[in-house]
């Protein structure tokens, strides 16, 4: 087997296999026709800067089938285009979530390309989110054109809207932005002029000076205080309201009456002041803060480019018309014509015509599902082969997939409350605290030197000060958080950190998680001397390329050679036929090819009507799944498998793993019964699914996991998102929870133990504020390296 | 050193300007992408090569 790879996606190029171009004085070579029409567009347009920095492969280019150039079309009908994007003047402006950026190197090749097009008037690609936001005369050049420039360069872009839930989650993330800088850029010029005042102290400071600087540190201050602190405060007065103290309360009172203390010392030119503590405890805390954020933010972009599969588009037939309307406005009683390939727009019975459906969308179940007059077709799953008409008998929104989606809303207030621990320990710990700080107060005023109680008081807030106890927890998640999502998992809820270590039972979805999730070749017997594996195997590839069927799917990557086929015929749930060499092909059931099975198989290859191959087909399991499921039970946990599927593979699957429990031919509303019957019994459970089918199962988890290769709105919903194709991340997930946990009962016995020391000395008056500030930070910086380890390994 | 009653609202001055650059980078979506901006400079935009081609309207 030779090893040169595909210069486009870097995927092994099949034997015998001679697509090449010239680049940098180089030849080069492509795994197939696609990506090399896009090297070749890439390199004419004048882009070859994007091979010469990008720092991933590109994903494999698919030719772009006439079909789907066909349906980006739709796109353009007036009514849609306003569907799914804003008008603005003579201007149009839409967000498109683009499949297959791999490297920022893309989003410049796109951004160039589209560039180039008269009528984009902006364009800005985000490389993170995958998303293009797109602003352009519509009248000069329709979607349906800007889409197929991208498609030319190897990019499936699709219009997208995003949720109002993503569009708080942009505002926040500016808000946050704005406050680090002013809290970053007030602590630098705060702190500058707190070395003059230092210094000056020591060496002796005009007092006129010393005022001034310390009103100049003041009015500095002022924008900390009133602005970047403010989500402290807020979030410390919610926890006052519902009569729980949180880590922000003692958080707050020490930055208000630091600042005020400092304020008074100003006014008053007495005492000392420590305007520059507020500024670098509120930026620090607000570092973390912005930190742990970014990376649940980036977990959630990447995978909230749903709603892709809401139907968009359907084909109204009226008075024999045909009229491309939006999927949204179809209404009880239409009869709308569904096209092979297409995804089905409503919930409708057949009147015209039969096919085969996939789905898989809704049901998690990859077989295809013959459909004839009068039988149900759901909205959201994919027409196969046959042409249909189908009558609507309910609208989008109250469509099966509607229903599910509802479901998983109605879930979602459910789920299973996790208290954090941080926030328990804080609501202790600040009881406490504020009782000694007044008790110190009282004490001082009344009985000991009513000069110094208002300083000693302020060196016991500073002193304690929970800086350290609050930088424990977020600091120590931030890089368990970062370090999992430089080994491919993303984790959209960083409280799942904290019940990890707790988990008693894993429930898995069988197909497409336990699974591949599609059909693979398990077995090929030759009936034909004539033939060899390898050359059935791509007789049947390059019949399979015409059929959309899930099993032709198994078939593509032993194509080899291209074969030139006339007269292609599908015959639904029967099979394909072609004439090769002017002799009859034939591929599919025992039946369609005339065959009486004298092998039991799924798929046979008749030509000149004699059987050459029999093919049996299975969805194989997943290479690390034995190993993972050895491995989670000997940590001791109980293993549970629901899944939706009642075939026979159920329950082999359970002879092979043996798992604790074994459900098959659940619906989504008995996996959700299930599990919480588990959680009410007091277990914690992890839910690890793909399927739309699983998601109202995933609130009703305390964790829920998802795979890449899961759909969008699993995606969207879960979480934890494992980004490579193997469930054995599974593992990693639950030793880094267990590390980050440790490191946090480190940094809190730490930061817990710190205090205790330094209360009875500050209460005392043995320790001056500046101490105090000293002790602070001091013991924050080693709970923050501590929580540094994390990132290493 | 009675100078620093004026360096120092200068510099001030300064500060507010700098942050507000930052608000209206953050505003126009300059910070939302980091790893696109780090490569922007990797890739010329004129280049001798295509200097013959017609100019793009660059907007």
């Amino acid at each position: 087997m030779s090893t040169k790879r595909c210069f486009h996606c870097n995927e092994p190029v099949p034997a015998g296999f001679n697509f090449g171009c010239q680049f940098d004085g180089e030849a080069r070579s492509f795994c197939c026709a696609g990506c090399l029409a896009v090297a070749d567009t890439i390199i004419k347009s004048d882009l070859a800067d994007y091979y010469r920095f990008r720092t991933e492969p590109a994903s494999k280019a698919n030719a772009v089938p006439t079909e789907l150039a066909a349906a980006l079309t739709e796109f353009d009908t007036p009514d849609i285009l306003a569907d799914i994007s804003i008008q603005q003047g003579e201007l149009t402006e839409i967000e498109l979530s683009i499949s297959g950026i791999s490297c920022a190197a893309c989003a410049w090749l796109i951004e160039k390309q589209l560039r180039q097009l008269p009528a984009v008037h902006q364009v800005n690609v985000n490389s993170a989110t995958q998303r293009c936001h797109l602003i352009w005369h519509a009248t000069q050049a329709p979607l349906s054109q800007v889409l197929n420039t991208l498609a030319k360069i190897g990019y499936q872009a699709s219009p997208f809207i995003a949720d109002h839930e993503e569009q708080i989650f942009k505002s926040e993330l500016h808000q946050f932005l704005k406050r680090l800088a002013v809290s970053g850029i007030m602590t630098m010029q705060v702190m500058m002029l707190a070395v003059a005042l230092y210094f000056g102290d020591y060496t002796g400071i005009e007092i006129s000076h010393q005022g001034y600087l310390r009103w100049i540190s003041l009015v500095l201050t002022l924008p900390v205080v009133l602005y970047a602190a403010i989500p402290f405060v807020k979030s410390a007065w919610r926890g006052i309201k519902a009569k729980q103290l949180n880590m922000d309360v003692p958080v707050s009172l020490a930055i208000y009456y630091t600042f005020f203390a400092s304020a008074y010392a100003t006014a008053f030119s007495t005492g000392e002041v420590y305007f520059e503590s507020v500024c670098m405890f509120t930026f620090l805390l607000q570092l973390g803060k912005f930190f742990e954020y970014r990376a649940r933010a980036r977990a959630r972009d990447a995978t909230s480019n749903l709603l892709k599969i809401m139907p968009v588009a359907a084909t109204l037939l009226h008075n024999e018309q045909q009229q491309t309307v939006s999927a949204k406005r179809l209404t009880i009683g239409d009869i709308i014509l569904i096209k092979p390939g297409e995804t089905i727009a409503a919930d409708g019975d057949i009147i015209i015509g039969s096919s085969s459906a996939d789905e898989s969308m809704l049901t998690g179940e990859y077989a295809a599902i013959a459909k004839n007059v009068g039988d149900k077709v759901l909205a959201g799953s994919t027409n196969h082969d046959g042409l249909l008409q189908v009558k609507v008998t309910q609208p989008l929104l109250s469509s099966h997939l509607g229903q599910i989606i509802a479901l998983q809303q109605r879930t979602l207030s459910q789920k299973p409350a996790i208290l954090q621990k941080t926030d328990r320990l804080a609501r202790y710990f600040v009881e406490r605290l504020l009782l000694i700080a007044v008790a110190t107060f009282l004490l001082w005023y009344f009985w000991l030197d009513a000069d110094r109680a208002f300083w000693i008081t302020l060196s016991v807030l500073v002193a304690t000060c929970p800086c350290a106890l609050s930088l424990a927890a977020p600091t120590a998640v931030t890089c368990a958080l970062a370090s999992l999502n430089r080994r491919g998992v993303l984790i959209k809820n960083s409280m799942v950190l904290d019940v990890l270590p707790e988990l008693t039972h894993i429930v898995f979805d069988k197909t497409g998680t336990l699974t591949e999730g599609r059909f693979s070749i398990a077995k090929v017997t030759i009936l034909d001397e004539r033939f060899t594996v390898s050359g059935a195997l791509n007789l049947i590839a390059n019949l399979e390329c015409y059929s959309e069927h899930p099993i032709a799917r198994a078939f593509t990557s032993h194509l080899t050679q291209q074969l030139t086929l006339q007269q292609v015929d599908i015959q639904v749930g029967g099979g394909i036929s072609a004439h090769y060499q002017d002799k009859v092909l034939k591929v599919g059931s025992a039946v369609f090819c005339k065959v009486n099975s004298p092998e039991p198989a799924m798929v046979y290859v008749s030509y000149d009507n004699t059987c050459i191959a029999a093919i049996n087909l299975h969805d194989a399991l997943r290479p690390e799944v034995p190993q993972l499921i050895s491995m989670l039970r000997q940590q001791g946990y109980q293993l549970v498998m629901l899944t939706g599927d009642s075939s026979m593979q159920a329950e082999a699957l359970q002879q092979q793993l043996q798992f604790d429990l074994m459900k098959k031919g659940c619906t989504p509303a008995q996996k959700v019964a299930e599990i919480e019957r588990l959680v009410q019994a007091g277990h914690k459970v992890l839910m690890l699914g793909d399927g739309i089918n699983d998601n109202p199962a995933f609130h009703a988890a305390h964790v829920s996991v998802t795979l890449e290769t899961g759909s969008d709105l699993s995606k969207n919903q879960a979480d934890v998102v494992l980004l490579q194709p193997s469930i054995g991340l599974l593992n990693d997930l639950m030793q880094a929870s267990t590390q980050a946990q440790r490191v946090i009962k480190q940094n809190l016995y730490w930061a817990a133990g710190y205090n205790l020391l330094i209360i009875p000395l500050a209460v005392a008056g043995y320790v001056s504020p500046y101490i105090a500030v000293l002790g602070m930070s001091f013991s924050s910086l080693l709970v923050v390296s501590n929580s540094l380890r994390l990132l290493k390994k | 050193m009675s100078v620093i009653y004026v360096l120092i609202p200068i510099a001030i001055l300064f500060v507010i300007i700098g942050l507000i650059v930052f608000f209206w980078a953050v505003r126009s979506r300059q910070f939302e992408d980091l790893d696109k901006e780090g490569f922007s400079i990797l890739f010329d935009d004129n280049k001798p090569k295509s200097a013959d081609k017609p100019t793009k309207p660059e907007q």
